[in-house]
């Protein structure tokens, strides 16, 4: 006759069942949280136990930076520090043209200059860490550059912490960016196409009207529409005819500025006036190195020895070109 | 008891070399995915509540880093848990072969999972995610896998 009392090893089996299936149904929950709660536990987890391996990334990429060709970076700052000079008295004639014509002084712009890091995990290709956060004025929303020969666009910041921020870049699939050729006349929109492996993803210019030609190498950057990045800053050139529909549009693969395999120290624009003048003042300097001018933030705040070398105001801070 | 002792090492060992070699030297895809291989080497030893609960935790902290949506590792690593954990009463396993079969076989089915569940937009095609990226990856964690086990006492640490 058989038992009416489960026995131990069947209790055992339904209590395992039980906990599989809670942590099955809290894995989809996880899923389905609301994005801003999805943030702050990613965010928790890589404040903490995931802390460590995120360190040893940023010492590593500290230590590769201070290994870098002094040679060359003293050829930056003898660039830098030439025009510095020969434009020290353009502050001073803005100031007396401003109060001749009775213009209010304009807020200063600023950029801040950040170490990338690379989680190099599966499914983490288009993400990027920063070592600056809210506390260094970085938002959600700022677009973040770096310089690889000319000053380009990376991606864009998508959430941000005390000391730390996430961002993706242009190979993110909810990439978009509101672009124009160089001279204004042809508009379209930039988005992500996955190649066959991540290292072939490329950028395509998509819906340029089809009377519209580009020729290749054709400077594409944002075109300020949408609000989302201030306008100007550099994607990428024109390679070749993507695709068409004839009457309608045509769509052109781009050749980006800075390749996200290079990305590592990069200058998050926390003020649109900072803009202007930070693409004029490093698009002026013919320098020979892909990376960015601007020193790492540390070095911004004057502790290492690159603080020497900083623009004007200090790489971390600096007022807006546009006077 | 020994290979009770040897797994539970081994597990954790291979998660934070996981982390260390991916996340902290940026060595990216040229290193294996240990942290499944850790898992799946757990869920040999854990019931279907602990498996599932491994992979919830493994499943956080890769999602803390997923350009996909949040809660699809989590998700699929749960699965992988308390599949791998099943197996326990499926199959004896004693043997490299097996062992070989079921590790490619829980890395497979891991990058099955989040295909399915990363969405239209965000996943590749399924021949180069799954069955091309998918069945490399799976063989590459198998090998590993084998020579892990070869390394700390062969079959010591089988099931």
């Amino acid at each position: 006759m058989g038992s009416y009392i489960d026995s131990p090893e069947e209790g055992r089996r339904h209590r395992d069942l039980t906990v599989a299936a809670v942590f099955l149904v809290l894995a989809v929950v996880s899923f389905y949280l609301p994005p801003g709660i999805q943030d702050q536990v990613a965010a928790g987890v890589r404040a903490s136990a995931l802390k460590p391996f995120l360190m040893t990334q940023e010492a590593l990429a500290r230590a590769r930076l201070r290994a870098e060709d002094a040679l060359r970076l003293q050829a930056q700052l003898d660039s830098l520090a030439f025009l510095v000079v020969s434009q020290a008295t353009m502050a001073e004639e803005n100031q007396k043209l401003r109060e001749l014509l009775g213009l209010q002084e304009r807020a200063p712009g600023l950029f801040v200059a950040a170490n990338a890091i690379r989680p190099w995990t599966a499914g983490s290709e288009s993400v990027f860490l920063l070592d600056v956060g809210s506390r260094d004025g970085v938002r959600v929303g700022d677009p973040v550059l770096m310089r690889n020969g000319r000053i380009g666009l990376v991606g864009v910041i998508r959430g941000v912490r005390g000391s730390s921020a996430v961002g993706m870049d242009w190979s993110h699939l909810d990439f978009r960016a509101s672009a124009m050729t160089a001279d204004g006349s042809v508009f379209g929109m930039v988005e992500p196409r996955r190649g066959e492996f991540r290292e072939a993803d490329r950028l395509l210019l998509n819906g340029i009207p089809y009377y519209e030609h580009l020729d290749s190498a054709t400077l594409i950057t944002t075109s300020g529409l949408g609000g989302v990045f201030p306008r100007g800053i550099p994607i990428g050139e024109v390679v070749s005819l993507a695709e068409e529909e004839p009457g309608w549009r045509r769509a052109y693969w781009l050749r980006p500025v800075v390749e996200t395999g290079k990305v590592t120290h990069v200058m998050v624009v926390v003020d649109d006036i900072a803009l202007e003048g930070m693409l004029e003042l490093l698009q002026s300097v013919d320098m020979p190195s892909p990376d960015s001018v601007a020193p790492t933030r540390q070095e911004g705040r004057g502790s290492g020895p690159g603080a020497q070398a900083e623009p004007p105001q200090g790489a971390a801070r600096r007022e807006g070109g546009r006077g | 008891m020994k290979r009770h002792l040897l797994v539970w090492t081994l597990v954790p060992l291979l998660a934070v070399l996981h982390f260390f070699l991916h996340t902290g030297l940026g060595l990216g895809r040229g290193v294996p995915d240990f942290l499944t291989l850790s898992l799946l080497l757990g869920a040999r030893e854990l019931r279907m509540g602990g498996g599932a609960g491994l992979g919830f935790l493994f499943g956080l902290l890769r999602d803390s880093f997923s350009a996909f949506s949040f809660g699809v590792f989590t998700i699929a690593l749960t699965l992988v848990g308390v599949l791998g954990a099943k197996t326990r009463d499926l199959f004896v396993g004693d043997s490299l072969r097996f062992f070989f079969a079921y590790l490619a076989a829980g890395k497979l089915f891991l990058e099955l999972a989040v295909w399915v569940l990363a969405g239209e937009t965000a996943r590749g095609t399924f021949v180069r995610v799954v069955l091309v990226e998918g069945s490399l990856a799976a063989l590459y964690v198998a090998v590993v896998g084998i020579l892990i086990i070869l390394l700390v006492g062969g079959k010591e640490v089988l099931r």
